[in-house]
């Protein structure tokens, strides 16, 4: 009877600590795989498995993917001035 | 506690109807609250970006071995609410209560630990202000990486803290048996709240400890 329940988030569980030990390594070894990628897809692993998205409402699916999707602008419009800035002189303005 | 599903207030068309509104309800406050946290993660990566050296060097600073640990015990405490919920599905509010309270264990270790953390970057000088313990050229620039940990860490720890009561109050009401197979969505409001919190740190555990690490 436990085997039923145990399997699938043991199986989830297992993928998200060699995720973990694959972050861990890439970092102490310098390897060019950058951490935060690995960290977002566990992220993922565990909203979809762990959360139970996958069989999730279709209202309970929006919201997630609104959440993701305001984020995004969140990021990407909040980045966008400081990360694109260049410091060019304005012709006549005084210091 | 009979098998029979509770009631459904005279709002919703029926008991599956409320326990879904509930879950949905729930989902929309985690995109909030991921809004919330998405404020930190865009500071952070702006200043990351525009001072690569002072954050790795401040990256270094930190302890990997207990961040490390740390985000082992929040997988191994999101798989034992998953388990506790699977069992609350079946009615058995025994496991559930031994799987709730591994899981509020597991979630007061990673505060230990955090508080052990803190103590010794207290005892390090590494909290921003007067006599901060990194100088040079980064101290600046580290001392906004560790204003950004320690908001950071501070907010994820309250939500740990409102995790572990909401956990507790799960064993608490799993132990008078009020779950059953046909009514069980406090434990998975519950756990989605707990799992969206081990979610947080998986995104910080990198920006904190390993991005840019020497």
């Amino acid at each position: 009877m436990y085997r039923d329940i145990l399997r699938g988030p043991m199986i989830v569980w297992l993928v998200l600590a060699l995720l973990l030990v694959v972050e861990l390594l890439a970092t102490l070894m310098h390897s060019v795989m950058p951490p935060l990628p690995i960290g977002i897809i566990m992220a993922c692993v565990v909203a979809v498995c762990f959360m139970n998205l996958r069989r999730s409402s279709p209202l309970s699916r929006i919201f997630a993917v609104a959440g993701v999707f305001w984020l995004l602008v969140l990021l990407g419009l909040g980045a966008m001035d400081p990360l694109t800035r260049t410091d060019v002189p304005v012709v006549g303005a005084t210091r | 506690m009979s098998d029979r599903p509770a009631p459904a207030e005279m709002q919703y068309a029926s008991a599956t109807h409320q326990a879904m509104t509930a879950v949905d309800g729930m989902w929309l406050f985690l995109a909030t609250e991921l809004l919330f946290f998405g404020g930190i993660f865009l500071i952070w990566t702006v200043y990351r970006s525009l001072h690569p050296a002072g954050f790795a060097e401040a990256t270094g600073h930190t302890n990997l071995v207990i961040g490390s640990i740390n985000t082992a015990l929040l997988l191994c405490s999101s798989l034992s609410f998953t388990l506790g919920l699977s069992f609350a599905r079946r009615g058995d509010n025994r496991m559930l209560v031994r799987l709730a309270l591994l899981t509020v264990l597991l979630g007061l270790g990673f505060l230990g630990l955090k508080g052990v953390e803190w103590w010794q970057d207290f005892a390090a000088h590494l909290f921003p202000g007067a006599g901060f313990g990194i100088g040079g050229v980064n101290a600046g620039t580290a001392q906004i990486f560790y204003t950004l940990y320690f908001i950071a860490t501070g907010l994820h720890g309250a939500h740990m803290i409102v995790g572990i009561c909401l956990v507790g109050w799960i064993a608490w009401r799993a132990r008078a048996n009020a779950f059953s197979s046909s009514w069980y969505t406090p434990v998975e409001v519950v756990g989605l709240f707990w799992s969206f919190v081990d979610l947080i740190w998986l995104i910080l555990y990198p920006l904190i400890y390993l991005q840019g690490r020497p």
